[in-house]
């Protein structure tokens, strides 16, 4: 079987000790900043990035993704014990884990998220691994035109699929589409909207603006409100779960990691959707809804594994198409750019080492997490008591130094002020930057493919609809963007997204 | 939030977008446009421009037309001293060496919150000013000076 080779040369990759040990690393930060709250896994990856230079890609793509999920875990740590979303996917946990915390069940709570996580993580690298090759199949008949529609896809589903206004997401995506465009045009040598600036000749980093509009403009709106953190304070007694919470939170457990396999495919999926979704599924089938918001033990398991099967599974179309489902998964393209592996269609059959490499990391991530998580609970809790006033200014600076490393330019320092400024104007205005970050990423590729594919057929428009593979794609664009248009799905993705 | 007359929200967001297209449109005035079979360098980023600006009529329209929320007045002090803490850093770290602009950005950037001590913030400051030359200097070998030259 070909899937069990893929596997296996997977598994040799990610059993390599250094990788084992970038694999560790990965979740041991990523669970840092996701029981922390105040940063996420946005600015944090970008902040690690120019650390993963001088390692091998799989190397670094194993501890970036490690860095992702291992953050989904650690945020339900915070959400159960202090009531505060370590991550924004832990949100739905809050309402019933907290509440059994308080309820003198913390342990019971975190080792149910704990388990729901590992069992939803292991399924789906199963899911990604059986869905890779037939979609790498169909991706190698892609050509320009193909790549552009899909592109087009990628971009305007996660739009559809992600929190706020789908106009004003719109907007964010083509904003990032301009400054993806800043450098010197490939085609004609020709410097475009530089400035007549020397380092904006390469292009913009999209790592200083990660970090202004992610990081700093964050740090800035969480100083304007005061914060009060309360650690649960009863001592976490039994981390085992009885026979009987077990046998109530499995059903959900297995609903939300098929739930959120699936929803994590989608653009735009990954962090936020599943865990919503699983917790109204979860609801609308007990048998008693009432329970729900007073420590439903369903009401913890299903969103937990949906949030981590969610997580995992939205590195799909990253790893067979070479198209980032979110803003994270842009960060991680970008990660590959400057690796030198130019993503696409192409890349499993190009760099099947690193995919089905990154791939059986996971599952042995998920499995260090497990360890990792249960029997050091303690330490994560104390990482809780640091104060904001100490943690920020650390960042600030970790932030500025990153920067600078990247280039070794202040230029980019400055890049990132500026984008400092812009995203705290962007919170203020209640706008996500995260469409802005897939536009910047994709943007040269989405001009690229769509240069060639007008070359092609000697600027036919029509092109994109004549081929088959192109219209049906594109077919998808129009059917999600009318769908919008419709008040009866906008009410549902509303109540769906709403937080 | 307070109430407004306007929606101040996407006002801003539509006046944000007209000036960044306008903006594109003023810089790439020069540029060849080419069609679409061959495009000139100045091709794509009019097109973007183009749909920004449209985009950008559309929200400050909207946003002069219905009534909506205002935003949350700005706080000036962590605006302030996140921005102050940066630029700080991007004006010392060559020319005074890392240890000396960690120290200043720290302190600055603690400036952003009145929660902090002053005796915790400048030992921390410290503390973290080595950390970050142990780390990025000794360990990584970022090409970046410590001391000032």
């Amino acid at each position: 079987m070909e899937l069990f080779d893929n596997l296996l040369m997977g598994l040799s990759t990610a059993l390599e000790l250094n990788n084992l040990m970038f694999c560790l690393i990965g979740v041991v930060i990523g669970t840092a900043i996701g029981v922390l709250p105040g940063i996420g896994p946005i600015p944090t990856v970008a902040l690690l990035l120019p650390f993963t230079f001088g390692l091998s890609p799989p190397s670094a793509m194993i501890m970036l993704a490690g860095i992702f999920y291992g953050a989904q875990y650690g945020g339900s740590t915070t959400a159960i014990l202090v009531n505060v979303p370590g991550e924004t996917s832990s949100v739905v946990t809050c309402i019933d884990g907290h509440e059994m915390a308080k309820q003198g069940k913390a342990g019971t709570a975190l080792a149910i998220a704990a388990i729901a996580s590992f069992f939803a993580g292991t399924m789906a690298t199963i899911v990604i691994a059986v869905l890779s090759v037939p979609l790498s199949m169909l991706a190698l008949k892609f050509t320009a035109v193909e790549y552009f529609s899909l592109l087009v896809l990628g971009l305007i589903a996660a739009v559809v699929l992600a929190h706020g206004s789908v106009a004003k997401s719109l907007a964010m995506v083509l904003l990032g589409l301009l400054l993806g465009l800043v450098g010197i045009d490939v085609s004609s040598g020709v410097a475009r909207m530089t400035f007549g600036i020397p380092a904006l000749s390469d292009g913009l980093d999209f790592v200083p603006i990660a970090m202004g509009l992610f990081g700093l403009g964050e740090i800035i709106a969480n100083l304007e409100r005061p914060t009060e953190r309360r650690v649960v304070s009863q001592s976490i007694r039994s981390l085992i779960p009885s026979r009987e919470d077990l046998r109530a939170a499995f059903p959900a457990m297995l609903r939300g990691t098929a739930l959120g396999s699936v929803l994590g495919v989608l653009p735009g999926g990954g962090a936020a959707l599943p865990p919503f979704s699983s917790y109204a599924l979860e609801k609308k089938l007990a048998r008693d809804p009432s329970r729900f918001g007073k420590g439903a033990i369903e009401g913890v398991a299903g969103p937990e594994a949906a949030n981590n099967a969610g997580a995992q599974t939205s590195f799909i179309p990253l790893l067979t198409l070479g198209i980032p489902a979110n803003a994270l998964m842009a960060l991680m393209i970008g990660a590959l750019m400057m690796q030198g592996i130019q993503p696409g269609p192409q890349i499993m059959t190009e760099q099947p080492k690193l995919v089905w490499g990154v791939i059986a990391s996971m599952w042995v991530g998920n499995l260090m997490l497990l360890v990792i998580n249960l029997p050091l609970i303690g330490l994560w809790v104390s990482m809780l008591k640091i104060p904001y006033r100490l943690l920020f200014p650390a960042i600030v600076l970790f932030c500025c130094i990153g920067t600078y490393g990247i280039a070794n330019s202040l230029f980019n320092v400055w890049l990132m002020m500026g984008c400092a400024l812009i995203g705290y104007f962007f919170i203020k205005i209640g706008v996500e930057p995260a469409p802005l970050l897939l536009g910047l990423v994709l943007g040269p590729q989405l001009e690229e493919n769509f240069r060639r594919a007008m070359l092609i057929a000697d600027g036919d428009f029509t092109v994109f609809l004549s081929r088959p593979i192109s219209a049906v794609i594109l077919g998808v664009v129009a059917i999600l963007l009318l769908a919008m248009l419709s008040p009866q799905i906008l009410k549902t993705r509303k109540e769906a997204l709403a937080e | 939030m307070t109430r407004s007359r306007i929606d101040l929200q996407d006002l801003l967001f539509g006046l944000f977008l007209v000036a960044v297209s306008t903006g594109t449109l003023v810089a790439t005035r020069n540029l060849v446009i080419g069609h679409a079979a061959d495009m000139g360098p100045g091709y794509m980023p009019r097109v973007v421009a183009l749909a920004l600006m449209a985009f950008g009529l559309f929200f400050s329209g909207r946003g002069l037309w219905r009534m909506q929320v205002g935003i949350a007045p700005v706080q000036l002090r962590p605006l302030l001293a996140i921005l102050a803490s940066v630029g700080v850093f991007a004006l010392t770290a060559e020319r005074l060496g890392l240890a000396i602009a960690s120290v200043a950005a720290v302190l600055l950037a603690s400036l952003g919150t009145r929660e902090g001590r002053l005796v915790e913030t400048v030992a921390f400051a410290v503390v973290l000013s080595g950390a970050a030359v142990l780390l990025f200097v000794k360990l990584l070998g970022l090409p970046i000076p410590i001391w000032p030259r």
